[in-house]
């Protein structure tokens, strides 16, 4: 399912505007992350792919068809999406509710929901009859999150999956959306932290004051100076290093350490002795 | 300023102490670091040093806490208090008013700051900040983002001796984060304020902590110099804490013998090292690199 914004205008009242004609479009199967700075647009550009909010002009398509020619229960079934906070999500007193309630919402087959509902109860290591309130700040990200595959739509819009959560959290978080993923499912993301995004992502879309400032593969994004200044991002490490280094000796513009993107790429290009080294665990 | 002495710390309501035996001591004027896994008890500790626990959060409560000399059990609420200033993770629960300019004014007001200081103070902590356009803004209305400024800022202006924040930086881009982090530093620097940060950022926090306290299921792992510190990468993982990436290639490299030099907390120091490691000529290291794969 591909969706696809044509200059796209919006605002939450008429004198600021925040998105200033925003372009792109994002291929069935993809893997998108979203970076930018606080206020550049990323969340309302989230809020419009799922029709929580309508462009004032241009268009956003959903395999072509224009958001304001879909109900919003029409939209839904084709994208999900997770709040950055995920108690703006959870509304139900125990998690196996929470998991049925979009069923029930969008007046899906309740025999197959409960199944869906076990096996992802199953899946994520749930205890079904918890209350989603008094769960911790992590598990009550991973319920949102549950919430939000077990429809199994073909679109999932993330906004900032991450934030809030320990690196154990944010392993577990990241490695369901990456299966989700693989599964076929276009995944949109928010994301500050650019090490998950450098992991993950197949391409990157900049935004900045409400436009669209660059896109691309997600290296040839997060190498691009230009850009980097242009949106005040801070590259991953290592392709903070890979390019540093290369201005300290410009001759090694022509060593593998200036292709490096990961740290077992960068640790082959500085220790081509050592044996190969698995970062598992710490990186991809 | 904040001296802790063998605490333990058992919530009401569970059976087992969250934090045990915890010692440790924090000078005026420092920048600490605060960090682990979630429910690893950091936040509890927290509540130790503002007077949450045991004013808020009733509990069995052994050892001793003292803030500026003050021992926080006999000491009410409203004066630590005086002392530290919190902003909480959660920033809805902390924020009481409804516009940013009233929400800057509540604590001035309630500490009884005199009346010409006031306007001072509120422009400095906004600008300090970054959001002064945003003084009149309903908070409603604002990004998460800017909410945690807000919240920030509302307690830079009480000027407190300490400042305490939980996860300040959660909502905030890495320009912004910087930024919160670049400006307690000033305040520790400047005005000798003890600043008590927890953050799971842990690459921002050793860029500017003097002292990193890993807590692991409630106990003190380790509290000393982010350095050494981050010189046990393994280990840290472990338990849940992952090093910033330039430490963790760093602290491999010299595990196995191509780099014997101090530990890298940043980018920065990993660069000059790795200068250091392609030697007195890099330039021909790296040429015959690019052959080889060639």
């Amino acid at each position: 399912m591909t969706i696809e914004f044509r200059d796209v205008h919006a605002s939450y009242d008429a004198n600021t505007p925040i998105l200033r004609g925003v372009s792109f479009t994002v291929n069935d199967g993809e893997f998108v992350a979203f970076v930018g700075t606080n206020g550049a647009g990323k969340s309302t550009t989230m809020r419009l792919v799922n029709g929580l909010m309508k462009p004032e002009s241009g268009e956003v398509l959903i395999d072509g068809v224009p958001t304001t020619q879909l109900k919003t229960s029409e939209l839904a079934r084709r994208v999900g999406f997770l709040f950055q906070n995920p108690d703006s999500q959870i509304c139900c007193n125990t998690v196996r509710e929470e998991l049925l309630f979009g069923f029930r919402a969008l007046k899906m087959d309740m025999d197959d929901a409960a199944r869906r509902v076990d096996g992802i109860i199953a899946e994520f290591g749930f205890n079904p009859d918890d209350d989603p309130f008094l769960l911790n700040r992590g598990t009550r990200q991973l319920l949102a999150l549950a919430s939000i595959v077990v429809l199994e739509t073909p679109v999932v819009v993330l906004d900032e999956p991450t934030t809030g959560l320990d690196f154990r959290e944010c392993v577990k978080v990241m490695d369901i959306i990456r299966r989700l993923h693989e599964r076929g499912t276009t995944v949109v993301m928010v994301c500050h932290d650019m090490e998950v995004v450098a992991d993950f992502a197949e391409r990157v879309i900049v935004m900045s004051d409400g436009l669209v400032v660059d896109q691309g593969p997600t290296f040839e994004v997060l190498r691009n100076r230009r850009t980097l200044e242009a949106a005040s991002l801070v590259p991953p490490q290592i392709v903070d290093i890979s390019l540093a280094l290369q201005l300290m000796d410009p001759a090694l513009v022509e060593s593998p350490i200036a292709r490096a993107n990961t740290l077992a790429e960068l640790y082959a290009a500085i220790a081509p002795d050592a044996q190969a080294v698995s970062f598992e665990g710490v990186a991809r | 300023m904040i001296e802790i002495r063998n605490f333990t710390f058992t919530y009401r309501e569970s059976d087992a102490p969250v934090v045990r035996d915890i010692n440790l001591s924090i000078p005026a004027g420092s920048f600490v670091g605060i960090t682990g896994a979630a429910g690893s008890g950091k936040s509890t500790l927290t509540y130790a040093m503002n007077g949450i626990i045991p004013h808020c959060y009733p509990g069995d409560f052994f050892g001793s806490v003292t803030v500026d000399g003050l021992d926080t059990c006999e000491t009410s609420l409203t004066d630590i208090s005086q002392i530290v200033g919190s902003v909480c993770q959660d920033i809805d629960s902390q924020i009481v008013t409804s516009i940013v300019e009233d929400e800057m004014l509540y604590g001035l007001e309630n500490f009884g700051v005199p009346h010409n200081e006031i306007e001072k103070r509120v422009e400095e902590a906004l600008e300090d900040m970054g959001i002064s356009d945003l003084r009149d803004r309903v908070i409603a209305s604002l990004s998460g983002g800017q909410k945690q400024k807000v919240a920030i800022a509302s307690i830079l202006a009480l000027k407190p001796k300490v400042l305490m924040l939980d996860e300040p930086t959660a909502e905030l881009d890495p320009a912004s984060s910087l930024q919160v982090f670049q400006l307690l530093a000033r305040y520790a620097r400047e005005h000798g304020t003890t600043v008590v940060v927890v953050e799971q950022k842990i690459a921002l926090v050793s860029e500017f902590a003097d002292m990193l306290v890993i807590v692991d299921k409630g106990t003190i792992r380790f509290a000393d110099t982010p350095a050494n510190v981050l010189a046990h990468s393994e280990e840290l993982l472990e338990i849940g804490v992952n090093c910033p990436r330039a430490t963790t290639l760093m602290n491999r490299l010299a595990a196995d013998g191509v780099y014997n030099g101090p530990v890298c907390r940043n980018v920065e120091e990993a660069c000059y090292a790795l200068m250091g490691i392609l030697g007195g000529n890099p330039v021909g290291r790296a040429l015959a690199e690019s052959e080889a794969i060639a």
